[in-house]
């Protein structure tokens, strides 16, 4: 998952940080300030000298961890791997600042000729620790929450990109073409037919052409009414006629209610075609194929029957099968389904659909 | 030049019988629309040559080209609309083949060609053979047998067979349902089957999973008891290799 990590922290959650750190200071000197009131020797910078200072150098301290949180980004996923990186540097910074605050506020009450009176070194030393543990622990708390944040966000983003190219590239994959057997296998039949009825060659070659243009058009959507469907299923069904002529017979059974309906485009033709290659192309006896389509409740039914002789099915079917439910997976989720049902005298494919109109 | 045509799709065939019968050199011997009627007919009529179409019900081109005797075989044309693997194939061991649609032009070149090859007797049946091995190359071993029965041919499962026995140009089929005699040669029915039969004799070739057991004989010999009960001898020749393969 390296390269799905964000490459350095974003200025997004950096600006956040920021805002925070400054509001907390704000604070902080508006609570020193408060001293003035309570101690009447006090000069009105002292507080400011004390919080500037200690702001200053907590401020170089955060810049330096900024820089190095990259480096970290890695842990967000296992907290305690994330605070323990960051808490193996407390001693030195507890160290460095003790020593660079009070050596800032020692400089400056010398050049205001004042003497800076605080507490023995090493109570101090301790007082401080504790005091910087509290605040660091705090801080690094927000820090990590808006660190994991801003992880998740580009992590969620890049889970939805995928998950949308993914289904893009799926459903363009999945979106049926005409085989080039059949189209090559149309074209000799119309080869053939041009020799004895011209105006028959003609006419299918014709038909070959809507098909064409029908199947081409079908690629550049995802669904269309089952009216159109069916006008391409017609060409198709008519070539083939044409091709195994006297081998098939075809009936067709659609209600007028679901004439509109929407299908997945170019979905129903792989399963005719299946239909013809098992039931007719595979035998040697005269075939039935039977088309019906119909509303049942909330879905639209349409089935493919073809008669199977006694020939065993090649196991060749699954494919453009596997190609039709992936694609209903996608278009409706557990809404739609495509069963093969085998029969004594053959084999029906029973695709179900929730009923929707344009 | 004596000319069969197989193609299941009557369009097809159609169109081929008519442009055939512009050529004063061609008779046609007949018409077949499936496999198992096409590897009858060739029997049958035995032609000069066979324009087979690949795509068929029951058996493909490939499957009945590849049932046919390597020695005897008609130079054949595969006929194909769209068989990526096949061509490539075709290609490379320059077999004939016509892609559909096709015009007279190409027809004629393909006429053309059986016509050199058969004025090259020699190189007749050296172009028959290569036709028949690329087909077998393509199908793999046949999970099928041609068996003649009766005056018709039949199909059967080559698992189903026991052991081959060589009877001159003729090869005795032993199977659980009864035996087969076939015009074949040994050697040539052992390269269509594969790798599941093995020669054990001269004249002997077994089904290896019907293989029972093995006992020594004198000299190096040794039996091989069949499951089906039969006994049959184990060549010093052939015994390393069955060893290795039984195990």
């Amino acid at each position: 998952m390296a390269s799905a990590e964000p490459t350095h922290s974003s200025p997004g959650s950096n600006r956040a940080l920021f805002a925070l750190w400054a509001l907390f200071w704000l604070l902080m000197i508006v609570v020193a300030l408060q001293d003035l009131y309570d101690d009447d020797k006090l000069q009105w910078w002292e507080p400011l000298v004390w919080e500037g200072s200690s702001c200053v150098v907590a401020t170089l301290w955060l810049l330096i961890e900024r820089r190095a949180a990259q480096r970290w980004t890695q842990y967000l996923a296992q907290p305690w791997a994330w605070f323990a990186r960051h808490l193996v540097w407390l001693p030195l910074v507890a160290v460095t600042f003790v020593v660079a605050v009070y050596a800032i506020r020692h400089g400056i009450y010398a050049l205001t000729s004042e003497t800076y009176e605080h507490e023995p070194w090493l109570y101090l030393l301790f007082y401080e620790s504790v005091k910087l543990t509290l605040y660091i622990g705090l801080w690094l708390g927000i820090i990590f929450g808006l660190a994991s944040f801003e992880r998740w966000q580009v992590e969620r983003e890049q889970l939805l990109t995928l998950q949308k190219h993914l289904a893009e590239s799926q459903l363009a994959q999945l979106k049926a073409q005409l085989q080039p057997h059949f189209l090559f296998n149309a074209l000799n039949t119309i080869s053939s037919l041009m020799q004895v009825d011209v105006e028959r060659a003609d006419r299918l070659l014709t038909q070959l052409a809507d098909l064409l243009r029908s199947s081409l058009l079908a690629n550049t959507r995802d669904t269309t009414s089952l009216r159109d469907e069916l006008k391409l299923l017609t060409m198709y069904a008519q070539i083939m006629q044409e091709r195994f002529i006297g081998r098939v017979t075809l009936t067709w059974n659609v209600a007028d209610d679901v004439l509109d309906a929407l299908v997945p485009s170019m979905l129903l033709q792989p399963l005719l075609e299946n239909a013809f290659k098992h039931g007719v192309e595979c035998s040697r006896d005269p075939a039935t194929i039977r088309i019906t389509a119909e509303r049942q409740g909330d879905d639209l039914s349409v089935t493919i029957y073809n008669s199977a002789s006694s020939s065993p099915a090649t196991p060749s079917n699954g494919i453009g099968l596997r190609n039709c439910r992936e694609r209903l997976e996608v278009l409706y989720g557990a809404r739609a389904s495509l069963e093969l049902a085998r029969s004594a005298d053959g084999v029906t494919a029973q695709l179900k659909l929730p009923f929707r109109t344009a | 030049m004596r000319i069969l045509i197989v193609d299941d799709e009557a369009p097809a065939r159609d169109k081929l019988r008519r442009w055939l019968a512009e050529h004063a050199d061609v008779s046609l011997v007949g018409e077949c629309a499936d496999g198992l009627a096409a590897a009858a007919s060739i029997t049958a009529t035995q032609p000069d040559a066979v324009f087979l179409d690949i795509q068929m019900p029951g058996m493909s081109g490939l499957e009945v080209a590849a049932q046919l005797e390597t020695a005897q075989a008609p130079l054949l044309v595969f006929v194909t609309a769209f068989d990526e693997h096949a061509i490539k194939a075709f290609e490379l061991n320059a077999i004939d083949y016509l892609l559909k649609p096709y015009d007279k032009d190409r027809l004629q070149k393909t006429l053309q060609r059986l016509r050199d090859r058969r004025a090259g007797a020699p190189a007749a049946g050296s172009a028959a053979s290569a036709a028949i091995r690329t087909a077998r190359a393509q199908t793999g071993a046949s999970e099928r047998l041609l068996v003649p029965h009766g005056e018709q041919l039949q199909l059967i499962e080559a698992a189903s067979i026991h052991w081959l026995e060589a009877d001159d140009n003729y090869v005795h089929v032993h199977t659980a349902q009864g035996s087969y005699l076939l015009r074949r040669t040994m050697s040539d029915l052992l390269t269509q089957l594969g790798e599941r039969f093995m020669r054990i004799h001269k004249s002997t070739a077994v089904n290896i999973t019907e293989v029972k057991s093995l006992s020594p004989l004198f000299k190096g010999d040794h039996e091989v008891l069949m499951r089906s009960g039969a006994t049959l001898r184990l060549s010093r020749r052939y015994k390393d290799e069955l060893f290795a393969r039984i195990g």
